[in-house]
């Protein structure tokens, strides 16, 4: 059974000049996959990404997670369901800076009222995975970016949610600690069995996962799967991308 | 575009931050210029009775002046401080030190400008109005529209000069930042709060100290201890806010169960920031509203100072004619009373104390007086009768006296006093057994005992054997004017009292008290007090909640985009509604609470110095300005709410 199934996806952006940002989007993401998706800009990867975290509305088509379609549910609800079934991961870390490294960890437990003493143990668990603990007490402005993605992450996991969305996570990082970065990221998708989507612009970030969807004007236009070798996958990456029209080194801007 | 254009289009395309600011000025100048319409209107400036009400209001305009300007030299710190990004860029596509000063100067002068044009425009239309409430509240003839060109010129000068110095004062604000540190804004690290564990405990001792010393004041030491009690409670408020609130929420912080609580985390944790980051306004809204409070509680406790009145003063018109004198002048004096009576057409009954003086060898005691004024126990009952009082007081014998209270007031003193035991020089001893249970003879008509002036008992009841056995070495005659309406003389014998007595203490052959006019002036001084401190308290009030909100959408943006991080975390709205709730309440309630706190404990040392309580109207105060709060922080709370939806999801 997929964790995630888009099933033909829509998105029309009403307005003076309506446009179509996703044209019957179809895909389906199973348990414990690293999925990247790429494409130029505007080519409706951050829609996609919104929609599926229940955060915009589809025009027409269906999503599935976990086998339930949070488009019915109510405000409330979609709230709870994105508190226990997702995660999230930004570009700008959006770490809240009135709390520490490890309170901004635990804020998706303690929403959800779990015990102290469950939350200590599983605050224990992230931090050693993702090497932070010396970190824990800090406040957010006394950490590197590198850092604070990875404490974003922590905090993006640490309630075993279904799914872990990413958006552009190395987007705001230097070469080194995007590489730091994807690694924890292949590590929990590992270790942990977590199933992450991911939207990128970085080949090299998209080089980590196991599978990449390519979209273009809202459509879906290719899929890829990695073999063995990282380096194959990342050089076939650049192809794919030279032939998506966009160059490899298309700067991103601002989202979400 | 010129540069004056581009202050201009700065301050109007930024209406929603300037608007806070701008309100407050405004309102504040035209609260400024009513008063002024008021003090300088020619029915109160002429009148005699009513000078004292112009005074008070004098007193007003300089606190709301005082308040102003510190209000507007904090708004313009932190509102310079919120657009530190802006300047630098500014200044880094090359404009210069100088301009920049010129164009924060400018900004200022526009808002100064439009601030005063409004206020005295709104004052001018609302003004018919005010003077029509006030005169209500004063219980005077209804005073017509006026305008002193006084009351102008004091408005307009006194705030220009007020903005122009605030805006050169900015030059200061600005200071030297480097571009960099300039880019980096004014939100770059939200240090956590410092505090200090000895501190808080200073805080809390110096307000159980304040608290408990104003709650054990005598009535004999409230004026003795009023002044150290407000500065303790002052830098113990002080002290609460910058340390002991943030060290209480610190050690909440530690206890994990409950931080770590749903929504709890994020509540403290923006809560602890914002507190810091406002306790110095904080602070000052307390003092300021503890003591508006108190001066409104204290006004609006009117009543029951004129049902004390009616108490102190037995007689409508009390005269004493001083012995040792030629007897003319008195006769003359009582007459021309009488006489006044009579046209007014007052029906009165009269009664003639004699007053004999015994001169005192020696008292025990720590106190000294030289002549002790006695009245025979028969004329004391008359007295009584006379009044209306009863009394169930046994009537005295051998060297027994009774101290008579000058006013209700005095009998909350007795507990402080020693019964002195009185030897005459010619043999007798008086012995003090006790007080009065009334007042028969009214104050300022007999000098003070123990010697002291503005000592507060009038003389000594003795039995009438006693009475007749004492040589006198001064006897003083009392005449009472007895009536029921004693309000009706006011005005009575304007020529021999002077705004409504002369006291014993004078040096002129006679002492007079007419109720009538005392009554009057005090009333319409308490009214105008009153009158004076809602008007302040209001203008204290609107700049508190404005700042708070001026606070508020300077961090706006921040706010939008923690609450959007949040809510797709996925926090409900009902959650955000409470976290926010929360902490508005707190930032808006725990000043006030405070406050009454304080005010609480400033009415309990006062009601020793009244005699009857004024518990009910002051609770009554209280409540009207929780309720005011309660709506303005339902206002704040939706508008902010309404902002911080706008980009969320």
């Amino acid at each position: 059974m997929p964790i995630l199934d888009v099933h033909n996806l829509s998105k029309i952006y009403e307005g003076k000049v309506s446009t179509q940002a996703l044209n019957h989007i179809r895909f389906s993401v199973e348990k414990g996959e690293f999925v990247g998706i790429m494409g130029p800009s505007g080519s409706g990867k951050t829609t996609l990404l919104n929609t599926i975290a229940t955060i915009d509305q589809p025009t027409s088509g269906q999503i599935l997670i976990n086998e339930r379609d949070p488009n019915l549910l109510s405000r409330k609800e979609k709230a709870l369901f994105r508190r226990h079934e997702l995660g999230f991961v930004f570009q700008h870390f959006n770490l809240l800076d009135t709390l520490t490294v490890e309170e901004n960890i635990v804020l998706p437990l303690t929403l959800a009222g779990v015990h102290v003493t469950e939350m200590e143990s599983r605050l224990k668990e992230v931090a050693s995975m993702l090497d932070i603990e010396h970190l824990l007490q800090k406040r957010t402005y006394e950490i590197s970016g590198g850092q604070m993605q990875r404490t974003a992450i922590a905090r993006a996991m640490i309630h075993r949610p279904a799914l872990i969305l990413a958006d552009e996570p190395t987007g705001n990082l230097d070469s080194k600690a995007s590489g730091e970065v994807m690694n924890m990221l292949t590590e929990v998708n590992k270790e942990e069995g977590a199933t992450v989507l991911m939207v990128t612009h970085d080949a090299v970030a998209a080089s980590f996962c196991n599978r990449v969807i390519f979209i273009k004007d809202g459509r879906f236009y290719s899929e890829m799967y990695r073999g063995s070798s990282r380096g194959a996958f990342f050089q076939s990456i650049i192809d794919m991308l030279s032939l998506l029209g966009g160059t490899s080194h298309d700067l991103s801007a601002i989202r979400l | 575009m010129t540069f004056r254009q581009f202050a201009y289009r700065n301050v109007t395309r930024n209406k929603r931050k300037y608007a806070a600011y701008f309100v407050v000025s405004a309102f504040s100048v035209m609260i400024f210029f009513v008063c002024a319409l008021f003090i300088y209107h020619p029915d109160i400036s002429k009148s005699l009775v009513y000078s004292t009400a112009a005074h008070t209001m004098m007193a007003a305009e300089a606190i709301i002046y005082v308040f102003c300007s510190l209000f507007v030299l904090v708004s313009v710190g932190s509102f310079l401080q919120s657009r530190k990004m802006e300047f630098g860029i500014l200044l880094m596509h090359g404009m210069t030190k100088r301009q920049l000063n010129m164009m924060v100067f400018l900004e200022n002068m526009m808002i100064g400008t439009s601030a005063i044009l409004t206020g005295t425009l709104l004052g001018l239309i609302l003004g018919k109005l005010f003077l029509m409430i006030g005169s209500t509240f004063l219980g005077i003839p209804l005073l017509t529209f006026h305008l002193p060109w006084q009351a102008l010129v004091l408005t307009i000068c006194s705030f220009a000069l007020l903005f122009i110095l605030i805006s050169l004062s900015t030059f200061f604000f600005i200071g030297n930042e480097s571009l960099m540190r300039l880019f980096q804004g004014e939100r770059k690290a939200e240090e956590e709060p410092k505090v200090s564990l000895v501190l808080s405990i200073l805080s809390a001792l110096l307000l159980l100290t304040g608290y408990f010393m104003a709650a054990t004041a005598q009535a004999a030491s409230v004026e003795k201890v009023m002044f150290p009690v407000v500065v303790i409670t002052v830098a113990g408020t002080y002290l609460f806010y910058t340390q002991l609130s943030i060290y209480t929420v610190k050690l909440l912080k530690t206890i994990r169960r409950l931080y770590w609580n749903h929504t709890n985390i994020i509540t403290l944790s923006g809560l602890s920031y914002r507190w810091k980051e406002n306790a110095r306004m904080f602070f000052m809204v307390t003092i300021v509203s503890a003591v508006s409070f108190t001066s409104v509680g204290v006004f609006a406790s009117i009543h029951t100072l004129s049902r004390e009145l009616k108490l102190d003063y037995p007689a409508a018109v009390g005269y004493v004619a001083k012995g040792n004198q030629l007897q003319d002048p008195f006769d003359q004096h009582l007459d021309e009373i009488k006489e006044e009576l009579t046209t007014l057409g007052l029906p009165y009954e009269t009664l003639s104390i004699p007053i004999k003086y015994a001169e005192v060898e020696s008292q025990t005691g720590p106190d000294r007086t030289l002549k002790l004024p006695l009245i025979a126990y028969s004329d004391y009952k008359l007295a009584l009768l006379r009044a209306g009082f009863t009394t169930d007081e046994q009537p005295l014998s051998r060297d027994e006296g009774l101290v008579m209270i000058g006013s209700q007031r005095d009998r909350s003193l007795q507990a402080g006093r020693v019964k002195p035991v009185y030897t005459l020089k010619q043999g007798l001893s008086i012995r003090e057994m006790g007080y009065t249970q009334h007042v028969p003879i009214a104050e300022y008509l007999l000098p003070e005992l123990d010697g002291r002036d503005g000592g507060d008992f009038s003389g000594v009841v003795i039995s009438d054997e006693l009475y007749k056995a004492i040589h006198p070495v001064q006897t003083d005659l009392y005449t009472g004017f007895y009536m029921d309406d004693f309000p009706q003389t006011v005005g009575i014998a304007a020529d021999l009292a002077h705004k409504g007595k002369r006291s014993y203490e004078n040096n002129s052959p006679y002492a007079i008290v007419v109720s009538g006019t005392l009554f009057e002036i005090q009333r319409t001084l308490y009214n105008t007090m009153l009158f004076a401190s809602l008007l302040v308290g209001t203008v204290f009030f609107i700049a508190a909640g404005s700042f708070l909100y001026f606070r508020l959408y300077t961090d706006l943006d921040h706010d939008r985009h923690q609450y959007s991080t949040l809510s797709k975390m996925g926090l409900t709205d009902q959650e955000l509604n409470r976290i926010v709730t929360i902490q508005l309440s707190l930032l808006f309630f725990v000043p006030v609470g405070v406050a009454i706190l304080h005010s609480v404990f400033a009415f309990i040392a006062l009601q020793r110095l009244f005699y009857l309580s004024i518990a009910v109207e002051t609770g009554a105060v209280l409540l009207g300005y929780l309720a005011v709060q309660g709506l303005y922080f339902f206002f704040i709370r939706s508008r902010y709410l309404r902002n911080l939806k706008k980009n969320l999801i």
